[in-house]
């Protein structure tokens, strides 16, 4: 996107969008049956800070142009100036509703850069982490989905299920929300048997909750009504877009990075990739209430083949040294001083590392002069990609329905904006 | 795979809507006679697990102060640049302490990694989670607000030891 210098530059840049949208359109047309409204920054339904300028006639939305960037960070750049450690709380705020994929996918990357073997219990922790984080990010995809669409029930239910995964993550990680639980090498703290014993509580009366919240709106008609046919996401455009995710698969491609592109330990496990061929946002729906019973099955399965033994890989140079470990040899304690006054040094070269996160691949490019800093950080968020969706799918729809695409769009601007 | 039922097909009960009205209102209704799931904040406090990263803290000894030698290993990993650190030098058996120790509770995000790569075990995440305060100097928390006598930190301490 081009850097706009003032305001007014801006709003024209957007309105001249529009009308190219629709080279057809004649002034006197425009001026007799059309207007052009913002929807958001704050509205809502928009989740988060999304603004979109919609050129209606009547109540028909003609064309739609999503402008990003009101919750700009500068992650990308903010990387350049920090050791890869450090950078590690600030992937808990990217997609800010399942913290612990994008943990997880972000020391994947540097480990992958720094050719960094971590233990298999490591892995397998890691995995328990993020389908539960995939659960949690479902659950409040679907819930504030339907919240948008009128039913508050499901939301409330679908945030109760959620918090308790939450509190999980307060025992393991310590923290609730942002968790920071992935190290280079490994991962913070070990699983303990309280934890472990609260995931298998969690999983068991999961089942009866999606169960009933299912039964709430998958029968429900009104929201079935409000949903079928509506923001029709044709595959082939789904792939030109770059669309990934639950979005993707509810327009009929079967893609799935734990699938197509097996890392951790997902190629052991046995789960199933729903895909709908609609395209419309109920078949987004689906797909995300399916992924849930596959993620809560995943979970299962990583627990029972939870092998035992460290949770940290064994490489001085590169992963922090055990803290006990720290107190008595001295040998770790000038590695610990040095790995984090100077950094892990990767070797120069650039790597990219995807993983399937609830919204769609999130994939880290990293680019290393050899130095304790990432000389360039790039961040594909499935989000953003997401997103350029939305002018295609919201022509010729309902302004009321612009409201339930955005929804089954989910996006979350933490992401998007990056 | 491609799914090809979709569960959305309704039978002619259900497109009545009437009856779902009233299966609707009695799950509703179940709903009330369920375990509450809230918690009534001020009068029902959540008492955090050991794993709870509240606070940062430095650990006070009974009779020798404070364990904290002032490497500042702490404000370098520091991301959000919180923790500002003043060695200075004493005849005592540890050489060094910190003259000045400042962690600004309104930069902190309670990442926990100052704890983490501590060499001396002198700084550690406490489970006070209510910080107030009616400015922004008072959200600079000295010493005289950081130190903690070490009893109170003992299960941290203890979860440090066998989960880090």
């Amino acid at each position: 996107m081009e850097k706009y210098h003032s305001a007014n530059l801006s709003d024209q840049r957007i309105i001249d969008a529009l009308i190219a949208q629709d080279p057809d359109i004649t002034i006197e047309d425009a001026l007799e049956n059309e207007m052009i409204i913002n929807m958001g920054p704050q509205h809502p339904a928009t989740h988060g800070v999304l603004r979109l300028v919609a050129r209606l006639d009547g109540e028909t939305v003609m064309s739609v142009v999503p402008e990003l960037g009101y919750l700009h960070r500068g992650y990308e750049k903010m990387a350049e100036n920090m050791t890869y450690l450090e950078y590690i709380p600030h992937t808990d705020r990217l997609d800010y509703t399942s913290t612990m994929a994008n943990n997880v996918a972000y020391v994947m990357a540097v480990e992958k850069l720094a050719g960094i073997e971590v233990p298999k219990r490591a892995q397998y922790i890691r995995m328990i982490v993020a389908e539960l984080s995939r659960i949690a990010g479902h659950l409040v995809a679907v819930g504030t989905f339907a919240l948008d669409v009128g039913a508050v029930t499901a939301f409330m239910w679908t945030f109760r299920e959620r918090e308790k995964i939450q509190n999980i993550f307060d025992r393991i990680a310590g923290a609730r929300f942002t968790t920071s639980y992935t190290r280079i090498g490994g991962v913070a703290s070990d699983l303990d048997s309280e934890a472990i014993k609260m995931i298998k509580e969690f999983l068991d009366q999961y089942k009866d909750a999606h169960e009933e919240f299912e039964k709430l709106l998958n029968t429900n008609r009104i929201f079935i009504d409000r949903l079928e046919g509506i923001g029709i996401l044709p595959k082939e455009d789904a792939i030109n877009l770059g669309i990934t995710g639950p979005n993707l698969r509810g327009s009929g491609v079967e893609y799935d990075i734990r699938r197509a592109k097996p890392y951790l330990f997902y190629n052991e496990i046995d789960f199933n990739i729903p895909v709908y061929n609609e395209g419309d946002s109920l078949a987004r729906y689906f797909v995300r209430v399916d992924e849930l019973k596959e993620s809560s099955k995943i979970v299962y399965q990583c627990l029972d083949k939870l092998p035992q033994g460290p949770t940290m890989a064994n490489d001085a140079k590169k992963v922090l040294p055990k803290k006990e470990e720290i107190y008595t040899k001295m040998e770790e304690l000038i590695h610990d001083f040095m790995l984090v006054n100077f950094g892990i040094n990767p070797p120069v070269g650039d790597v990219y590392s995807a993983v399937e996160n609830p919204k769609g691949e999130l994939g880290f490019y990293i680019v290393s002069n050899g130095t304790g800093y990432p000389w360039k950080f790039k961040i594909r968020s499935p989000s953003f990609c997401n997103l350029q969706a939305l002018p295609l799918i919201c022509k010729n729809q309902m302004i009321s329905d612009v409201v339930a695409i955005i929804g089954s769009i989910d996006p979350v601007m933490g992401e998007a904006d990056k | 795979m491609a799914v090809k039922k979709r569960a959305k097909d309704l039978n002619i009960l259900e497109k009545l809507y009437i009856p779902e009205i009233v299966k609707g209102m009695t799950l509703t209704l179940k709903n009330m006679f369920r375990p509450r799931v809230t918690m009534e904040y001020p009068e029902q406090k959540f008492e955090p697990p050991a794993s709870y990263r509240g606070r940062p803290v430095l650990v006070q000894e009974q009779d020798a102060g404070e364990r904290c030698v002032a490497c500042g290993l702490c404000s370098r990993v520091c991301p959000a640049l919180a923790i500002e650190v003043q060695a200075n030098e004493t005849d005592r058996e540890k050489e060094r302490f910190p003259e000045k120790f400042e962690i600004n509770m309104l930069r902190c995000i309670f990442c926990g990694f100052c704890e983490e790569v501590c060499p001396e075990e002198a700084i550690v995440m406490s489970k006070d989670y209510e910080l107030v305060y009616t400015n922004r100097e008072d959200a600079i928390y000295g010493k005289d607000k950081l130190l903690v006598p070490v009893e109170q930190l003992q299960d941290r301490i203890d979860y440090l030891r066998n989960f880090k």
